[in-house]
């Protein structure tokens, strides 16, 4: 029964997972590298929210949508300050740049906020019982969030004008150039998009956690995890790969003490490496 | 601020992580591999010296192994166990290259910390290991301090002559042959991947006996000191220094450690501005890090100087 528990909280973090992973994988596929800094851009959503509800008393779905805003427009203005006039210098250059912006973020998120923890101005989660089994109101938002964003996503990559751009680009940018694909504005609609996806999962972070300002950076980790787990730049494999590794972090705490989650996490994706060297998906993106 | 104990501080620190930037550059600028996990490698040499080094467990100690050997065994089973580590560790991560390489590296470095942190029969988790011992002594007048940094230079200068030897020799040609073309390398029978290997293997060994030096100086092993984060300075110091430039990377080193020192020994008046800096600090090293990737001052300085000869 425990054991179901585990799996049921693991299916919560799982989505969570996913919907922080999905926006950092799309950056891979169109803009072609890691970017380190997109844990960061979680904690700047998430303490955007934390700021206008618990300090200014907005309801929490209106902070909410502003901190999304917020973040998809520091996103945005990030790549076009930093990594846009770098990009000729390849994706390892980008992926080194990109742990420096974590490190100015990190560090503006430190001095604005300071040291202590912190709590959204909302009520406790309510809890429900089915069969023995408890899950907060909290999680199933979550659950909820990450089933609609996938959906809404592979709607939006597959019938609009802008998402079929963004998959042309994400191929071949100079084909799709060719083919009258404006390519400054996909890029642009492309950080937008998962900059305000990394926006939506801070602020699930901020409702699932107590927040402290470490809290962004910790997650690079899982998010990695997720990333090279469904093979990078795949975007349908984040939604079984996210889940594998919330339901293995969270059900392996019935055997091995819960401070070995990280561990867990990139002992799957070690063992899933040696043998599929390029991830779930299987097929190596370029 | 007390200058002369800051001036000695920068040195020490700044040759034990200028070398540990030595192997990373060989690794990176060389052999063509990302390695974001390169703390991994330094903290089991940290924390190898110290096992090697402590006294057998006694009362409240939750570590299981304690040899009391003498200072200089434990240094050079501080550099083996850092090798076998990057054979451990490079036998499944090295069939993948540039970023997977990076990633898996990266992970393997975060499952060694988090099992530094949870197992406490390595090194008491959390608590880490007190009390390494330091090997030096006052050297007539001159003070344990000045020994000690001085044990550090010469570290980082045999470093840099070994390193530097193995690079003019025809060996180091070939390997760069490998990274400007493989396959023409290929063709010409240079076993590549075989290469790549060694110099992984080699250029670990160094940083082992740098993390026996940093345990010394700390006289700590602790996993809050082996975090992510000296990857990434170790990379920022890299890029700062210019890759391919040797003494490049050393110099942007030191330049990181003495900012880094500054900073850290400034009298400040209250724990809200310390902290302050504390972010500052980050800010300012993430904005030189940007700045430095994207105008690569030194390397232009570095192409002008050729040209004018």
């Amino acid at each position: 029964m425990l054991l179901l528990q585990f799996f049921v909280s693991g299916v919560a973090t799982g989505c969570f997972l996913i919907l922080a992973t999905i926006g950092f994988s799309l950056t891979r596929r169109v803009e072609g590298f890691l970017n380190i800094a997109h844990a960061e851009l979680l904690g700047v959503s998430a303490f955007t929210t934390w700021w206008l509800n618990a300090h200014h008393g907005w309801h929490v779905l209106a902070a909410a949508v502003a901190a999304v805003a917020f973040t998809a427009l520091v996103g945005l203005g990030i790549a076009r300050v930093v990594y846009d006039p770098i990009r000729h210098r390849g994706p390892a250059v980008l992926l080194i740049t990109s742990t420096g912006v974590a490190f100015v973020i990190g560090g503006a998120l430190h001095g604005l906020i300071g040291t202590g923890i912190r709590t959204l101005d909302i009520g406790l989660a309510h809890r429900y019982e089915a069969f023995g089994l408890r899950v907060t109101s909290h999680q199933l938002i979550v659950v909820g969030l990450a089933a609609a964003v996938s959906v809404s996503l592979a709607l939006f990559l597959n019938r609009t004008r802008t998402g079929l751009a963004i998959r042309a680009m994400a191929v071949n940018p100079e084909l799709a150039a060719s083919r009258g694909v404006n390519l400054s504005a996909t890029s642009r609609a492309t950080w937008l998009l998962s900059s305000g996806l990394a926006g939506l999962a801070g602020v699930m972070l901020a409702v699932l956690a107590t927040l402290t300002t470490d809290l962004a950076f910790a997650q690079i980790l899982q998010i990695l995890a997720v990333a090279i787990l469904a093979g990078l730049g795949s975007l349908y494999a984040v939604i079984l790969s996210g889940l594998l590794v919330g339901v293995a972090m969270d059900v392996s705490a019935y055997w091995i003490p819960a401070g070995y989650r990280p561990l867990v996490a990139f002992a799957v994706v070690i063992v899933v490496l040696l043998f599929r060297p390029a991830g779930l998906a299987g097929t190596r993106a370029a | 601020m007390n200058w002369p104990q800051l001036l000695v501080t920068v040195l020490t620190l700044g040759s034990i992580f200028g070398v540990v930037t030595l192997s990373l550059n060989l690794q990176y600028a060389r052999g063509g591999m990302i390695n974001f996990g390169i703390v991994a490698y330094f903290a089991v040499g940290a924390y190898t010296y110290a096992i090697f080094t402590q006294p057998p467990p006694q009362g409240l100690d939750q570590y299981k192994f304690g040899f009391g050997w003498p200072w200089w065994a434990a240094v050079i089973v501080a550099g083996l166990a850092a090798l076998v580590f990057a054979a451990v560790t490079g036998w499944p991560t090295l069939r993948l290259r540039g970023e997977y390489l990076a990633l898996t590296t990266f992970a393997f470095a975060e499952v060694f910390h988090s099992l530094l942190l949870n197992e406490r029969r390595i090194g008491n988790g959390t608590v880490g290991l007190a009390r390494v011992e330091r090997p030096f002594g006052d050297w007539g007048p001159i003070e344990e301090k000045y020994v000690f940094a001085g044990a550090a230079v010469l570290l980082l200068v045999a470093t840099l002559v070994v390193f530097r030897r193995l690079l003019v020799s025809p060996y180091g040609r070939a390997l760069d042959a490998i990274r400007d073309d493989e396959t023409a390398a290929l063709a010409a029978g240079k076993p590549a991947q075989q290469m790549r290997r060694q110099v992984f293997l080699i250029s670990a060994v160094p940083v082992g006996f740098a993390g026996a030096v940093y345990a010394m100086f700390t006289t700590l092993a602790q996993p809050s000191l082996f975090t992510a984060e000296v990857t990434f300075i170790v990379w920022i110091a890299l890029v700062l220094g210019g890759e391919r430039s040797v003494y490049g990377v050393v110099l942007g080193t030191v330049g990181l450690v003495f900012f880094e020192e500054i900073v850290r020994a400034w009298p400040f008046e209250t724990v809200r501005s310390a902290q302050i800096a504390a972010a500052v600090e980050h800010v300012v090293t993430g904005l030189v890090f940007i700045a430095v990737l994207r105008y690569q001052p030194f390397q232009a300085a570095a192409t002008r100087l050729k040209v004018s000869k």
